[in-house]
């Protein structure tokens, strides 16, 4: 008798035999492989030539699978199996809105009683009380008064001239002129054709105030207009909040800020004007050249439209499906999405170990993301932090590593970072990652099930009332959170629902000034922020999520990605995840022989995906599996 | 279920003597009891082993049904099929018409049915096809086959066709053999080979398909309103067969 393995060679040989190799015309399933490979590796069925190709005596499918193991159609592939499984884009009901960023307009009269847009930014201090902190002209100025919240009320009036110049100026902002880094910018930004990607403001931001007049420059608070990079404390000499009354001085509805413990503590300081703390300490930090440090919106919403960008690209970025108007958060969110997939496309296009997916410091960013993390990306920093002294962020992305020649409008230009910084580790710190998760345990549940190919599955224990903090003992959480709480430490130093980087130096994970006195209660607001009185223990106060292990906490994303690339499973879960992808079904106990194979495929080779997805397309599994007849499959065929 | 999986089962139930007559339940003493057999009731057995089965060969690869092509593969798929437009200058095409038909809305209004993740609501990518998406696939069909038949098949240039590469004689019918050879050039950019390892049904069922349409379309008579005439109408039919075929959406 034949053994079965005699027998299954046997019956697969012509198929795996390579097409025509013995001057035969193919066979169905050689054309039905041939079509699998095509749309595996190029993302389409294959055009007439490839078939015409295929079907010629002596064609070389192993050849022809390695030359596509190398194109941008594979790189995508292999993007689509991490993107399925990491699920990185976050909807409209996120919103990056950091006022320190956003440049949000008023529509007044100039002393002509012309209508005009002026341009500012919430929060932007100021010289006088009658506009620290808000629009730069007062209602007394100019007749409408704008809330805390962008409500525009009152009637427009005629601005005094003096007023108007001594409070306002004109820029030729990024949005409009692509050489507005120039001393006299005259490269305006036209139309662009929607099915290319491109920087393209809403025509709000292109036409003035009349609605007709092209816009060839913007009037914008001169505080915002202001370029330095570093600028002094400023000091309002108010150390009380002014009484409720409305209205304030100016006739302003909100209430002026008043001098923090910081800046009276530090009066001579310079502050970063890329930081959140510069804007909020600093009369003198401004948008930057072209007000670069900004971004524009149409009105005094919360969230102003700004560009027009695409909904859908399930092609790419540069095939988009649709184009529409959307706000300067959704942009910015687009790009974010954008680096991930870029940097994903280049770890498969260019076979990069794939435990670099998590570990590696390097990234790609174009335009819009250079100017993100060189002037966007501090501003969410360090709001509580200074209580600590964090004044100036600890980046995840060094500004000083962004190519300083990159502008916004390079939107097609995509660059690789080799080192954005020591505290970079693959997608674990871009901001899309820590976005999507907010939490430390979302971020470790997320890298649990698509790395290490496991799920929290709980127990089936009766929930016991209890008090106890400690989710890695209580009853009825040990079972997930036992294993959960440590992996989620490695992100204590990172924010939630932010990327701002806590550093040991301010925030120790035993800190003795954050001491809880009494039970469950923090000794004060600002370290309520950062420390978590349930966990204080011997006169310290406990760094918030590091209970499940200080030493990840200090050990940071870059430990979790080597803990989880340093598994033995890990090798066998990229051959699953990759395999069940291919196959279009789950792995079962049937395919643990073909999981190994990946497997020791991928890590013989240096982890390159290459290896093993060679492999699996050369593999019974791929070549006979998925054949069931549909004709057969439509009369109650089982597979 | 596997066929190694099956073959256990069916090994089993020999092995134990399986003849179709249910044995009477016997009720048990205590129902929570944990139930135990002595553990020689069941011996596995190599199938080999069974009377009959010494010789009997086995196909052990494993066999699913076809998978789902990809959403964004199926988008590239009809970019090409159309001449390789951009996706936004496809949905101008399938929109713009003189004639008043608008045979597509925006790819917004196909994505979810395609099958395209959301992640942004942590929509997972569609692994089977459903109602909806056969709709879908209906739709794009339509609008992609007869905007075609309007561009390739009224006297283009051959450098200008972009999915029926192929000409009509003027002022008759195919006969069965012109039809064959035209369905085969189709039947390939569609499934990727040649009609003629398909299914023995497979050309006499469009042929019938094509004859129908184009009696249909010739007996509207003078006057019609109708904007295809009997052979566009035929091959437009046709078109939507394929790129609706289940080979043409599984792999």
């Amino acid at each position: 008798m034949a053994s079965k393995t005699t027998i299954a060679a046997a019956a697969f040989a012509g198929l795996t035999m390579m097409a025509s190799t013995a001057g035969a015309a193919p066979t169905r399933e050689q054309y039905r492989l041939f079509r699998a490979l095509s749309i595996d590796l190029q993302g389409r069925i294959p055009l007439p030539d490839e078939v015409a190709d295929f079907e010629r005596p002596g064609f070389d499918l192993d050849g022809w699978i390695d030359t596509h193991l190398t194109g941008p159609a594979y790189a995508e592939r292999m993007r689509r199996v991490y993107m399925d499984l990491l699920r990185l884009d976050i909807g409209t009901m996120f919103n990056f809105v950091s006022n320190p960023v956003v440049l949000r307009r008023v529509q007044v009269m100039d002393p002509s009683g012309a209508p005009v847009f002026v341009y500012f930014r919430r929060g932007q201090r100021r010289d006088r009380v009658e506009s620290d902190g808000d629009f730069c002209l007062s209602p007394a100025e100019t007749g409408v008064t704008v809330a805390g919240n962008g409500t525009l009320s009152g009637t427009a009036q005629p601005i005094d001239a003096a007023v108007w110049a001594q409070r306002t100026v004109e820029v030729r902002p990024w949005w409009l002129y692509s050489d507005y880094r120039t001393a006299s910018p005259t490269l305006r930004i036209g139309a662009t054709d929607q099915s290319t990607m491109a920087l393209s403001p809403v025509p709000g931001l292109l036409t003035e105030a009349d609605g007709h007049t092209p816009t060839v420059t913007v009037r914008v608070c001169r505080e915002e207009a202001q370029t330095p990079e570093q600028a002094p404390m400023y000091l309002s000499g108010r150390i009380a909040a002014l009484p409720t009354t409305v209205p304030y001085p100016g006739g302003r509805v909100t209430a002026p800020p008043t001098d923090s413990a910081y800046s009276r503590a530090h009066p001579t300081d310079m502050v970063s004007c890329t930081s959140g703390t510069g804007v909020s300490f600093a009369a003198g930090c401004g948008c930057g050249v072209g007000l670069e440090r900004c971004m524009p919106g149409t009105s005094t919403t919360n969230d102003p439209a700004a560009f027009s960008l695409p909904n859908f690209v399930p092609l790419g970025a540069d095939t988009p499906l649709d184009n529409a108007q959307q706000s300067q958060g959704d942009w910015t969110r687009f790009w974010w999405v954008q680096e991930a997939v870029h940097f994903l496309d280049d770890l498969f296009a260019n076979d990069r170990d794939v435990r670099t997916m998590l570990s590696d410091r390097s990234t790609q960013v174009n335009g819009p993301l250079a100017q993100f993390y060189r002037s966007f990306a501090g501003s969410t920093c360090c709001g509580g932090g200074t209580q600590f002294n964090y004044v100036a962020p600890d980046p995840l992305f060094d500004p000083a590593n962004v190519p300083a020649d990159l502008t916004p409008h390079q939107v097609t230009t995509w660059r690789r970072i080799a080192d954005r910084g020591p505290h970079a580790s693959g997608i674990l710190t871009m901001p899309i990652f820590l976005q999507k998760y907010g939490t430390r345990r979302a971020r470790a549940h997320v890298l649990y099930g698509a790395f290490m190919c496991r799920q929290f599955v709980a127990e089936n224990v009766a929930l016991t009332p209890s008090t106890e903090p400690n989710l890695m003992v209580r009853p009825g959480c040990q079972a997930c959170h036992a294993t959960l709480e440590p992996m989620a430490a490695y992100f204590s130093r990172v924010s939630e629902s932010s990327w701002t980087f806590l550093p040991s130096a301010s925030f120790p994970t035993f800190n003795p000034a954050c001491v809880s006195t009494r039970p469950n209660v923090a000794p004060n607001g600002g370290c309520g922020t950062y420390y978590d009185p349930a966990f204080s223990a011997g006169g310290n106060g406990m760094l918030r999520g590091a209970y499940g292990s200080p030493q990840h906490a200090d050990e940071g994303p870059a430990g979790i990605a080597q803990v989880i690339t340093a598994d033995p499973n890990f090798a066998g879960c990229v051959a699953q995840n990759v395999g069940e992808a291919f196959l279009g079904r789950t792995f079962t106990a049937d395919d643990q022989a073909l999981r190994d194979t990946l497997s020791t495929a991928l890590s013989s080779n240096g982890f390159r995906m290459r290896a093993l997805v060679r492999a699996l397309l050369r593999a019974d599994a791929y070549r006979r599996a998925n054949n069931l007849d549909p004709a057969a499959a439509s009369q109650g065929a089982n597979p | 279920m596997t066929n190694t999986a099956r073959t256990l089962v069916v090994s089993a139930l020999v092995a134990l003597g399986c003849n179709g007559t249910p044995a009477a339940r016997t009720p048990a003493p205590d129902a929570q009891a944990p139930v135990s057999r002595p553990a020689t009731d069941i011996t596995p057995t190599p199938v080999t082993a069974i009377p009959g089965h010494e010789s009997l060969a086995q196909d052990t690869a494993p066999k699913e049904a076809p998978r789902l092509m990809p959403a964004e593969t199926l988008i590239r798929s009809y970019l090409t099929l159309f001449g390789g437009l951009s996706p936004i200058a496809f949905q101008t095409r399938m929109r713009t018409t003189t004639t008043g038909e608008a045979l597509f809305d925006t790819w917004a209004d196909y994505l979810s049915a395609l099958g395209i993740p959301d992640y942004t609501a942590d929509i997972p990518r569609a692994a089977q096809t459903n109602t909806l998406q056969l709709a879908a696939y209906e739709r794009i069909a339509v609008a992609l086959c007869e905007r075609a038949v309007q561009n390739d098949l009224r006297g283009a240039a051959a450098s200008a066709q972009v999915l029926f590469t192929f000409d009509l004689p003027a002022g008759r019918s195919l006969t069965d053999a012109e039809f064959a050879t035209r369905f085969d050039v189709l039947h390939r950019r569609a499934l990727g080979y040649p009609a003629a390892l398909a299914p023995d049904t497979r050309v006499p069922r469009f042929l019938a398909l094509y004859r129908s349409a184009e009696t249909a379309h010739a007996d509207a008579g003078v006057g019609s309103q109708r904007r295809f005439t009997g052979p566009e109408a035929g091959w437009a039919g046709v078109c939507e067969g394929l790129l609706r075929h289940p080979e043409f959406h599984l792999y």
